[in-house]
C-alpha cells in the first residue's frame, strides 16, 4: 500500500480508467436513477485503491455493523473488525450520568472533567494491538465528538493504523439535519441510512481545522460532495 | 475490545468452570438444567434429545457439551461446545461464554467468541462482544457487534472440528500475527 508510489506513476484512483462493472446493453441502456440515499464516494474509491495491494488486510469499521459492508470486505479477502464507537460513547456517558446521579452529594466523583471522561472511555475502547489495521472507516464520527475526546481518538486511531494505512472520514459542511448510518453499496457508492439520533452534531470543521487535527498523518486528500459532505482520506 | 488470547491458550471463559451452587441458589447443575424440551420417556435411553433449553430465569455456570440443539433464554457463564448442533441465544438470553457449534443464532446478548462450522446469524436486537469465525454470516440491521469477523472455508472448519481442536484459540489471534 503506497499512495505516493502509486501517484509517482501518474495514476490515481480518481483518474485511472476503470472498466464499468456492468457494460450497458440495449436492455439496460436507460439506467434507473440511483436511490436518493445513495451517494457516489470518491473517498471510498480512493480508500479501496490504497489498500488494494494488501494481502489479508485488516479493516476497522467504527460505524454500525452492516451485513453489506461486512460482505463487501470479506469477499475481497479482508478481515474486518467492527466497533459501533459512537453508540459506545453515548452508552458510556449515559452510565456516567447515572452514576453521578446516584452518587452522594459532595462525592469527589461528581467532579470528573470532560478530559477525564474521554480518557476513561478510551480505557475501555479501541483496544487493539498497535498497527493492527490497514484501513479505518471512521465515517462522520468526528463531527459528534467533543473537543476532549476528538484528539484522543485521533491519536488512538493513528497508533492502530499500519504504516501506510488509510483512514476515511467524513465531515459535514453544515450541521447535519439528521443522523445517518453508512454502509457500502459498491466500490464507489455508499448508502446513507437515516437512524435515530445517537448524538448531537457537535461542530462543523473548517478545512484547516481538519488538516491540523490530522497533522500527524503523512498526507491527506479531501473530496467535496454536492450534499455538503466532505470526505477526507488520510494516509499514515 | 474483547481481549485477545494468545494462540494455544484457553481464554478464561473457555476453561471449564465447575458448577458451584445448589439449585436453591438459582444456579443448577448442568444435568438438571439443560433438560430436553421434548422427551419421550419410553425412548429416552436410546435417543439423543433433539432440543434443549435454558429458560428465562435460569442462570448456570459451567461447560456445556453434547449433541443437542440448545436454546438459551436465561443466563450462561462458561463455555458451550456443541459442535454438531445449533445454539440459539434468545432475546432474553445473556451469555458470557465462548460458543462452538454448527450453527449459531444470536437474538440476545453475548460476551464471548463465536465459532460456527456452518453459519452465524445476528438478529436485529442482538448485542455481541467478541470475535466471530464462520464460513457464513448474516447480520440484520440493528445488530450490534464489537469484535472481529473472520470467514473460513467450510472445509477449514471441518478439519478443525475433526481434529477435536478448540476453535477459540483460532479466533483469538495473537498480537504477533496481527503485526505481520
Amino acid at each position: 500500500m503506497n499512495w505516493m508510489a502509486k501517484q509517482r506513476f501518474g495514476v490515481s484512483a480518481a483518474t485511472a480508467p476503470r472498466e464499468p462493472a456492468h457494460k450497458p446493453g440495449p436492455a439496460t441502456a436507460v439506467a434507473a436513477a440511483p436511490p436518493a440515499n445513495h451517494r457516489t464516494s470518491n473517498g471510498l474509491k480512493e480508500f479501496l485503491w490504497l489498500i488494494n495491494d494488501v494481502r489479508n488486510g485488516r479493516i476497522l469499521d467504527l460505524g454500525q455493523v452492516s451485513q453489506a459492508t461486512l460482505t463487501f470486505f470479506i469477499e475481497k479477502g479482508y478481515r474486518i473488525s467492527t466497533e459501533d464507537f459512537l453508540r459506545s460513547w453515548k452508552e458510556f456517558l449515559t452510565a456516567e450520568e447515572e452514576r453521578l446521579r446516584l452518587a452522594p452529594v459532595g462525592d469527589e466523583g461528581d467532579k470528573i472533567s470532560q478530559a477525564r471522561l474521554a480518557e476513561m472511555f478510551l480505557e475501555g475502547s479501541l483496544h487493539y494491538p498497535e498497527e493492527s489495521f490497514h484501513g479505518v472507516l471512521a465515517w462522520d464520527l468526528f463531527d459528534y465528538f467533543d473537543a476532549e475526546l476528538l484528539p484522543r481518538v485521533m491519536e488512538r486511531l493513528y497508533s492502530l493504523l499500519h504504516p501506510a494505512g488509510a483512514l476515511l472520514a467524513m465531515f459535514h459542511s453544515r450541521p447535519a439535519e439528521r443522523f445517518h448510518r453508512y454502509r457500502i453499496v459498491n466500490p464507489q457508492t455508499i448508502e446513507l441510512l437515516p437512524a435515530p439520533t445517537l448524538a448531537v452534531h457537535a461542530r462543523v470543521f473548517q478545512n484547516r481545522e481538519i488538516l491540523d487535527l490530522f497533522g500527524k498523518f503523512r498526507s491527506s486528500k479531501t473530496f467535496v460532495g454536492r450534499d455538503q459532505l466532505r470526505e477526507a482520506l488520510f494516509l499514515k | 475490545m474483547w481481549p485477545k488470547v494468545p494462540e494455544g491458550k484457553e481464554s478464561p471463559q473457555s476453561s471449564p468452570v465447575p458448577v458451584q451452587a445448589p439449585m436453591n441458589a438459582g444456579v443448577g447443575s448442568l444435568a438438571s438444567v439443560v433438560a430436553p424440551v421434548v422427551m419421550n420417556p419410553a425412548s429416552l435411553p436410546s435417543q439423543i434429545p433433539q432440543s434443549s433449553a435454558i429458560s428465562a430465569g435460569l442462570r448456570i455456570r459451567g461447560e456445556i457439551t453434547g449433541h443437542s440443539d440448545l436454546l438459551i433464554d436465561g443466563q450462561v457463564q462458561g463455555s458451550i461446545r456443541l459442535a454438531n448442533s445449533k445454539v440459539t441465544v434468545g432475546p432474553h438470553g445473556s451469555v458470557q461464554a465462548d460458543i462452538e457449534a454448527r450453527e449459531i443464532v444470536i437474538e440476545g446478548k453475548i460476551r464471548g467468541n463465536l465459532n460456527a462450522s456452518e453459519n452465524i446469524r445476528l438478529g436485529p436486537k442482538s448485542d455481541v462482544q467478541g470475535s466471530m469465525l464462520t464460513p457464513r454470516v448474516a447480520i440484520e440491521d440493528g445488530a450490534r457487534l464489537r469484535g472481529k469477523v473472520e470467514m473460513l472455508r467450510p472445509g477449514e472448519a471441518k478439519r478443525g472440528a475433526a481434529a477435536g481442536q478448540s476453535k477459540t484459540s483460532v479466533i483469538s489471534t495473537p498480537i504477533a500475527a496481527l503485526k505481520e
